[in-house]
């Protein structure tokens, strides 16, 4: 079966960040120079070529864009300046809008004012929820405790402090779950489309099991990453992605034992742990916030609004963190209040839009893809070796 | 008489020849025959160090005969001669041992070749004793020339020769001037307009008074030798006429191949494929649009019709791909939403100023597409569900079968020799070369002449060509016309056969066997005897020759039987 080709799909990349794809030649030096292209699975030419040419369901069942981590070393020795690196990238933010059914993904990517609308929208339903349902008590200001810091859990009028909890934990689990199951919806199209609709392949069962450590390994030590040229990038990269998950650990799973009434010692594990991930994330974001205003180094010399707003969105909600961190500390009762609530009407927002249909959701697709990478590879060896064998008879027959 | 005294010179050729041939061991072996007083080895002889070396040798240890194992004679004979020549030596005290294309590239036991190197060396050597002083003749030029085939590259070659003053003949067997160029629009890689160009030219030929043309007409038969020729030329059906000249010119160009050989294109069953040149004359009239009028939504260029492939021609037609560039522009311009598709093999960019026009055409979404002829061509067929037709294949960069629809499809036919190579050059004594082009004398060093004197091949009549190409050639055939009209005579060849009066029976056989011509007979001496202007020494007459009274010189029997005994001789293994 021949394939018509579509020279118009391209059109339908625009907006998702590079849209010029005339410059490659197809030289091959960008597949040869990536330190990452390998095993079968081989890139990033032969997916320029694929949007070149149109083949729109070849492209949908690629892997390949989350197994590249963005080191621009292939759009450095590019002689056309075809930047296929961008075009990974640009790749992943097409894909993430393919997985997702609902077409917000697309919709925010294509039309970044939309992302404005409903992130603004989503904080102010969370500022108004709590300023009706869950407003300052009237006698806030004795909520201190004996070391002069804020009491946060019983600010709120006709409510006590296990009470707020649980309604605060109640709401994160909610969030957690329903981002989870887009999530996990995305990650069975993608499974959908790049393994079970290939022609000829078949997965050996076992193999869903053995090669499950992958997910786990490559989503906490992200090593696939550590093999690109500058390994700097990839420990401040590990920096944010760990501070992140703490952080992310710590509210909605141990939250009644984060989120406490009294002040810990300094040196208190969930002070330290709190520490270490506002340092993880304000770091890194700190340094890619420069690089992609001094747009010198490749891989952040490009940066579609979806990379600002990610960067914003975490940084603001880092920065209200630590206010009512300080707040706290200080005792400033009605300040804490207000920081608290503006924290979580960017988190929540942040959360709900960016991590299943944004540039978050990568934390979940890289580490399923690269299985799903490992399982095809797998079943390519086996079918290998059963050819061998039946090219090869045994010894004797 | 003076002592026989000869110097032997095995060259390296870099690796080329010290790779498969022990050349010290083959230069120690010469040493001890007889009259050798020196043998070396040197890593270029043909170069400026080799050649001192040689005239050094021949000045300090009074050598008077030289032998010199390197390669085809064909190639630096003429440079040794020369070199002999200034060390005061008679150029034809030199004899060549052709020990690489005849040995060491194609052999490849070291031990057997260098065996075989000492062999060729050991005839030369012995051979050499037995030449004789030759005395080059000299013959006047006659300034006038003849230039067949009013292309590019003949209308260039006219102008120049007319400009300097000297007279031309210029036959041209179609109806009118320019040939190839003038079916041309606009022309790769610059997109100038050569019809403007052209017009002026053929204007300035058409008045220059130096300039003879002949329009429908085609040369019947030439006779003579550089600096005397003589033709026939006929003029339209029937006028014959006679005409000297100097020099000739063979610039008759090329043509291109028949597409609907190659069935898989489709050409001549649907209308909306093309050949290139057809779409010249598309282009010409202003505006891009297929057999049935109508604006194709989707243009396909289709490269290497027929070039680059064993069953059609093996060779690259080499202009198509720069042509192919040209029209996806041309096309882009015309119709600015329509899809333009370069069915490619390799793309072929070289040059000034051209592989930056693939580049641009790249930013002007053209798709190229990749094919390969070994894996089965492009094959056209009605498209079931569009307008025009659908051209399917296996696409290289992409790995995909693939199906692309196209209202106008452009086939980049090969360029193959023109229909009357084959006469020209029989009447010019020159060579063609498996497809039917006119071959050079060398590749490199000599493009424009050929190993007849005075007779040059300029153009896309040698070889697929582009303008800039083909004009150079031209230019380049004039400066060297010019110079042997300056000059004012030419040497000619003195390896010519003569007759011994005292044994040729009369028998007349050689007259009879002789190409050129050569031999005529005299009744009152009743004996055959050479004309030396015209005999080109090729030796048929001699083995003709039942009474042994003809013999050719430089070639005689006891030069040749010399070298073979020296040849079969034995040598020193290893
Ligand atoms: C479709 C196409 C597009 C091209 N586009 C370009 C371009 O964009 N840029 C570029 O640089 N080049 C281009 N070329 C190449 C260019 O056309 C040639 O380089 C040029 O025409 C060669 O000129 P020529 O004089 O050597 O041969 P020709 O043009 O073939 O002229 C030969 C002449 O000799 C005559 N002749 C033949 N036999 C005889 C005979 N026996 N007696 C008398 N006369 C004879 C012929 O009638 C003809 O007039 C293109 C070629 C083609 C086919
Ligand atoms: S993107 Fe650049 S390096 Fe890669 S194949 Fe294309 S031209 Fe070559
Ligand atoms: S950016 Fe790096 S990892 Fe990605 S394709 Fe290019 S070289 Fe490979
Ligand atoms: S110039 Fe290009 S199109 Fe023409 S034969 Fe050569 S490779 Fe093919
Ligand atoms: S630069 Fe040289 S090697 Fe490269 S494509 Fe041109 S001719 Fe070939
Ligand atoms: S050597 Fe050849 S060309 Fe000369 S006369 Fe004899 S046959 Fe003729």
């Amino acid at each position: 079966m021949s394939t018509r080709i579509n020279p118009d799909f391209k059109n339908e990349l625009t907006h998702f960040g590079k849209d010029e794809w005339n410059e490659c030649y197809h030289c091959g030096n960008c597949t040869a120079i990536c330190p990452l292209s390998k095993d079968g699975f081989l890139f990033p030419r032969k997916d320029l070529r694929a949007i070149q040419m149109g083949l729109q369901d070849k492209l949908d069942a690629s892997l390949e864009p989350w197994l590249c981590y963005y080191c621009g070393e292939c759009s450095e020795t590019c002689p056309r300046d075809a930047n296929p690196a961008e075009l990974m990238m640009t790749l992943r933010r097409y894909l993430t809008s393919r997985y997702d059914k609902s077409g917000l993904a697309k919709l925010f990517y294509t039309n970044h004012i939309w992302e404005y609308v409903v992130l603004g929208l989503m904080f102010l339903a969370i500022v108004v929820a709590f300023l009706v349902f869950l407003p300052l008590k009237t006698d806030a200001a004795l909520m201190v405790n004996e070391s002069g810091g804020v009491m946060i859990n019983s600010l709120v009028e006709g409510i006590n402090a296990e009470r707020f909890i649980g309604i605060i934990e109640y709401g994160d689990w909610t969030m957690a779950i329903v981002i989870a199951l887009l999530l996990v919806s995305n990650i069975v199209v993608m499974f959908y489309k790049s393994v079970l609709s290939e022609n000829g392949i078949r997965i050996p069962f076992s193999s869903y099991f053995t090669e499950a450590w992958q997910l786990v390994w490559n989503f906490a030590t992200q090593s696939r990453f550590s093999k690109c040229d500058d390994k700097q990038y990839w420990i401040g990269h590990l920096l944010l992605m760990t501070g992140y998950t703490i952080m992310f650990i710590l509210v909605v799973v141990f939250l009644p034992l984060f989120q406490i009434e009294t002040v810990e010692p300094w040196w208190h594990w969930q002070r330290l742990l709190g520490y270490y991930a506002t340092f993880g994330i304000l770091f890194f974001l700190t340094i890619v916030t420069i690089k992609r205003l001094q747009k010198r180094d490749v891989k952040l010399k490009y940066s579609h609004p979806s990379d600002w707003i990610f960067i914003v969105m975490l940084a603001l909600t880092t920065i209200s963190g630590i206010l009512v961190h300080i707040f706290r500390l200080q005792g400033m009762v009605a300040a804490t209040y207000y920081t608290y609530v503006i924290h979580l009407a960017i988190l929540v927002p942040m959360l709900m839009v960016e991590v299943p249909f944004s540039k978050w959701s990568h934390l979940a697709y890289r580490p399923f893809a690269i299985y799903f990478a490992r399982l095809k590879t797998v079943a390519a060896e086996v079918e290998k070796e059963k050819s061998h064998k039946e090219l090869v008879p045994a010894v004797g027959s | 008489m003076e002592k026989t005294r000869i110097g032997v010179y095995v060259c390296w050729c870099g690796t080329n020849i010290a790779m498969m041939v022990d050349v010290e061991a083959v230069a120690k072996e010469m040493e001890s025959r007889q009259n050798v007083v020196l043998a070396r080895t040197y890593k270029y002889m043909c170069s400026d160090p080799g050649q001192d070396m040689v005239i050094r040798d021949i000045k300090e240890h009074k050598l008077n005969r030289v032998v010199i194992a390197a390669c085809s004679p064909r190639i630096h004979e003429n440079t040794f001669r020369k070199a002999l020549e200034n060390a005061g030596l008679n150029p034809y005290m030199l004899q060549m041992a052709n020990i690489r294309e005849q040995n060491s590239w194609v052999h490849s036991d070291r031990i057997e070749a260098t065996r075989k190197a000492k062999s060729l060396v050991a005839g030369a050597v012995s051979r050499v004793n037995h030449h004789q002083p030759l005395n080059k003749r000299e013959v006047p030029v006659n300034p006038a020339s003849l230039i067949i085939g009013g292309g590019i590259s003949g209308i260039t070659a006219a102008l120049e020769l007319a400009d300097a003053g000297k007279r031309v003949y210029l036959v041209e067997k179609e109806s009118e001037l320019g040939g190839i160029a003038a079916m041309l629009d606009l022309t790769s890689p610059h997109f100038y307009s050569i019809s403007d160009s052209l017009k002026t030219l053929i204007r300035r030929i058409e008045v220059h008074q130096n300039i003879k043309v002949y329009m429908d007409s085609q040369v019947k038969q030439i006779n003579g030798y550089v600096g005397n020729f003589n033709g026939e030329i006929k003029i339209g059906n029937k006028k014959v006429k006679n005409i000297d000249f100097g020099n000739i010119v063979v610039a008759t160009g090329l043509k291109p191949i028949k597409p609907e050989t190659i069935e898989n294109y489709g050409y001549g069953v649907f209308s909306e494929v093309i050949t290139s040149l057809d779409f010249e004359q598309v282009l010409k009239k202003g505006s891009v649009l297929n057999a049935y009028g109508i604006k194709p939504k989707n243009v396909a260029i289709i490269h290497c019709v027929g070039s680059r492939n064993e069953d059609y021609k093996p060779y690259c037609s080499r202009t198509c791909c720069m042509t192919a560039l040209k029209y996806a522009n041309m096309i882009r311009s015309a119709l600015p939403e329509a899809n333009v598709y370069q069915m490619y093999a390799d793309m072929r960019a070289y040059g000034k100023h051209c592989e930056e026009l693939y580049a641009d055409t790249s930013g002007k979404n053209v798709l190229f597409l990749m094919y390969d002829q070994r894996e089965g061509m492009p094959i056209i067929e009605k498209d079931a569900i569009g307008p025009g037709v659908l051209i399917k294949f296996n696409e290289r960069l992409s790995g995909e079968d693939i199906e692309v629809p196209a209202e106008l499809v452009i086939l980049m036919t090969a360029m193959e020799s023109g229909k009357d190579a084959k006469s020209i050059s029989q009447m010019t004594g020159t060579s063609l070369d498996a497809n039917g082009f006119f071959i050079e004398k060398h590749p490199k060093l000599d493009p424009v002449s050929t190993t007849t004197d005075g007779v040059y091949v300029v153009g896309s009549c040698q070889s697929p060509k582009n303008i800039p190409e083909s004009v150079s050639q031209a230019r380049a055939a004039t400066a060297n016309i010019l110079a042997t009209i300056a000059k004012g005579y030419v040497e000619v060849e003195v390896i010519t056969a003569e007759v011994n009066e005292d044994i040729c029976c009369g028998c007349q056989f050689c007259i009879q066997v002789c190409p050129y011509g050569a031999n005529n007979y005299d009744q009152r001496k009743a004996v055959s005897s050479v004309n030396e202007a015209l005999c080109k020494g090729c030796g048929t007459c001699g083995s003709a020759c039942p009474s042994g009274a003809i013999s050719t010189r430089h070639f005689t029997d006891k030069q040749i039987l010399s070298q073979i005994e020296g040849i079969m001789a034995e040598v020193g293994s290893g």
